[in-house]
């Protein structure tokens, strides 16, 4: 598991980038969060968006076509990968683990804010939904591709970018990154936005952020209007394959 | 005027499809520049169906028939021209008309293969909102009148192909819709199994009075259950009339068989030769296609020449018929110089 590379990696450095105030152990609350949006993702969407793809190229995407409701909703629900759920108990467990040594270390210690706990799930809850957008535009795709077999890896690609603080791309030609995975593929804001407000007190929170933490919600709702406009369009171009 | 249940006018679908010669070359080459071919499915289909009518499409392959059903059923979008079913645009893709047609393939299957058909009928049920007494009384017809009351409870993929088939009829019907669109429901399936679909159809549609339109290429399907066939060939509609129509209408010929009480000797079969063409010949019996006009003509000449035993006039085969409509249309298509290539 990537803990243990991580663990090495602060075995160098006390913090990814100076000043950034990612420490280990705040650097544990977001990879918690990674991997508990990565669970719910792999867990509800990730199934679903593979075999969207597969019923547009073998069309078998007609029944779902000949249902009297949403046909979004018919596909993007019915399969549910319980395996990919066990990760969403090991982030919370690293969660907890991470938030008990914040609270606890002698040096100002976190102090809970439960602000911060209820703006957490809600901002886990946007996350995902930037993330099933993203993976359901891409499966959309394949209406136009035809066989689009490499989606995974290409999902793998965009959502690298989310992995990590967006600080480290605040340095030279990283603008440009953070700008693009910011306000045009916002997957950034995906893991940062909830990791930032939980990990770290909420007054040290800096103007810019509280922009980008509202922008996420824009981000949210645009993503997923986007997405559906893209899997609209793709409907009316589906071809169901030759029976 | 009143509108016709289901109205076609001018109706089109081209597909746009990727051309790829052979080998590697061409296939590096296809990701810079791509050869499409336009693809005319559908070109340009008028039809208007009444309610309560069952009405057979009839073709060869790739003639446009299953496009015609999924442009009606709402899963394709057309390239132009209109339709109506029950007042609804089927691309529109309304609920409400989504309720009140279903779509049953022969090719495809919409149950879940894992898992026994009363869970995807339940799921149905659902989507459907059908309400629980409801369901349950139609679920036990069907399943009495097809006879599936065992089988409810076998995981799909253990059920035999007829099996199978008559569990879809059953998926499509749970919602009792007032149009349902067959395409080749009988495809694959052994006798028995193809006579006991038609026999629950033809009692369902006559019990409902139910609006069908069925795409098959067993002629005893068509026999069996339309009065009204549609032959579309070449993304056209070549007839629509009565079955018994397409022979007076497409063919002038009869088919001619005699019993002779005498050996035939060859200065006999060539002077038959006279009259029409030589279908069989197995002593004592021999056949011939005659033109009907000559067929009392020859009768006589015939009667007064030889003796003859017994005598057979009657109409060519309906599939004889039908595959001579086909071979003419795509003799036809041919004959056009390519119009619909493009690059």
């Amino acid at each position: 598991m990537n803990i243990g590379f991580y663990l090495i990696v602060f075995q160098y450095t006390d913090s990814i980038g100076k000043g950034t105030g990612w420490g280990r152990d705040e650097f544990f609350v977001f990879l918690a969060t990674t991997w508990i949006i990565n669970s719910l993702v792999q867990t509800f969407f990730m199934p679903n968006a593979q075999q969207f793809s597969e019923l547009i190229r073998s069309g078998n995407l007609d029944f779902a076509l000949l249902k009297p409701i949403d046909t979004q909703f018919v596909i993007s629900f019915p399969r549910v990968d319980w395996a990919a759920l066990s990760n969403l108990f090991m982030g919370i467990i690293l969660l907890s683990y991470s938030l008990y040594q914040l609270t606890t270390r002698i040096e100002s210690p976190l102090v809970l804010d439960w602000r911060a706990i209820l703006m957490y799930p809600f901002y886990i809850a946007c996350g995902t939904i930037i993330m099933y957008s993203v993976m359901i535009t891409l499966a959309s795709t394949s209406v136009w591709l035809g066989r689009n077999q490499t989606l995974y890896n290409f999902w793998f690609y965009i959502t690298n970018f989310s992995r990590y603080p967006m600080e480290i791309y605040q340095v030279g030609w990283g603008i440009a990154l953070w700008a693009f995975f910011t306000f045009l593929i916002p997957v950034l804001l995906v893991v940062n936005i909830p990791a930032r407000i939980m990990a770290r007190p909420l007054n040290t929170m800096t103007s810019q952020m509280w922009q980008l933490a509202s922008f996420a919600v824009l981000a949210t709702l645009l993503c997923f209007l986007f997405s559906r406009r893209v899997f609209v369009r793709a409907l009316k171009s589906y071809r169901s394959a030759s029976s | 005027m009143p509108m016709a249940l289901i109205e076609l006018h001018n109706l089109q679908k081209t597909y746009r499809v990727y051309q790829k010669k052979e080998g590697l070359r061409a296939s590096i080459k296809g990701l810079f520049k791509r050869t499409h071919k336009d693809v005319q499915a559908v070109k340009g289909i008028n039809l208007q169906v009444e309610q309560g009518e069952f009405v057979a499409f009839l073709g060869p392959n790739g003639a446009g028939k299953t496009t015609t059903l999924k442009l009606l059923s709402g899963v394709i979008h057309p390239t132009s021209g209109t339709a109506s079913v029950m007042g609804y645009t089927p691309w529109e893709r309304e609920n409400d008309y989504r309720r009140r047609f279903a779509l049953v393939m022969g090719q495809k299957n919409q149950l879940w293969w894992d898992l026994p058909a009363q869970e995807s009928f339940r799921l149905h049920q659902q989507i459907y909102g059908i309400d629980t007494k409801q369901f349950q009384n139609t679920l036990d017809e069907l399943s009495d009148l097809l006879g599936l009351r065992e089988l409810l409870s076998q995981p799909v993929r253990e059920l035999s192909l007829g099996e199978r088939m008559k569990m879809e009829l059953t998926a499509a019907l749970l919602h009792s819709p007032e149009v349902l669109f067959l395409d080749e429901p009988t495809i694959g399936l052994d006798v028995v199994a193809q006579h006991n679909i038609q026999q629950f159809l033809k009692y369902y549609q006559e019990k409902r009075k139910i609006t069908i339109l069925l795409t098959s290429h067993y002629m005893k399907d068509v026999a069996a259950l339309c009065k009204r066939v549609v032959i579309i060939a070449d993304g056209r509609i070549q007839y629509d009339g009565s079955l018994s129509g397409i022979i007076d209408e497409t063919t002038n010929r009869k088919l001619v068989t005699l019993q002779f009480a005498n050996p035939i000797t060859d200065a006999l079969l060539e002077s038959l030769k006279h009259f029409g063409d030589l279908v069989k010949h197995e002593a004592p019996r021999v056949t011939l296609e005659v033109t009907r006009d000559d067929v009392p003509a020859m009768l006589t000449a015939i009667l007064d020449a030889h003796d003859i035993d017994d005598l057979i006039v009657e109409e060519p085969p309906l599939e004889d018929v039908i595959a001579d409509v086909f071979a003419r249309v795509s003799k036809a298509s041919e004959e056009e110089p390519f119009p619909d290539e493009v690059s």
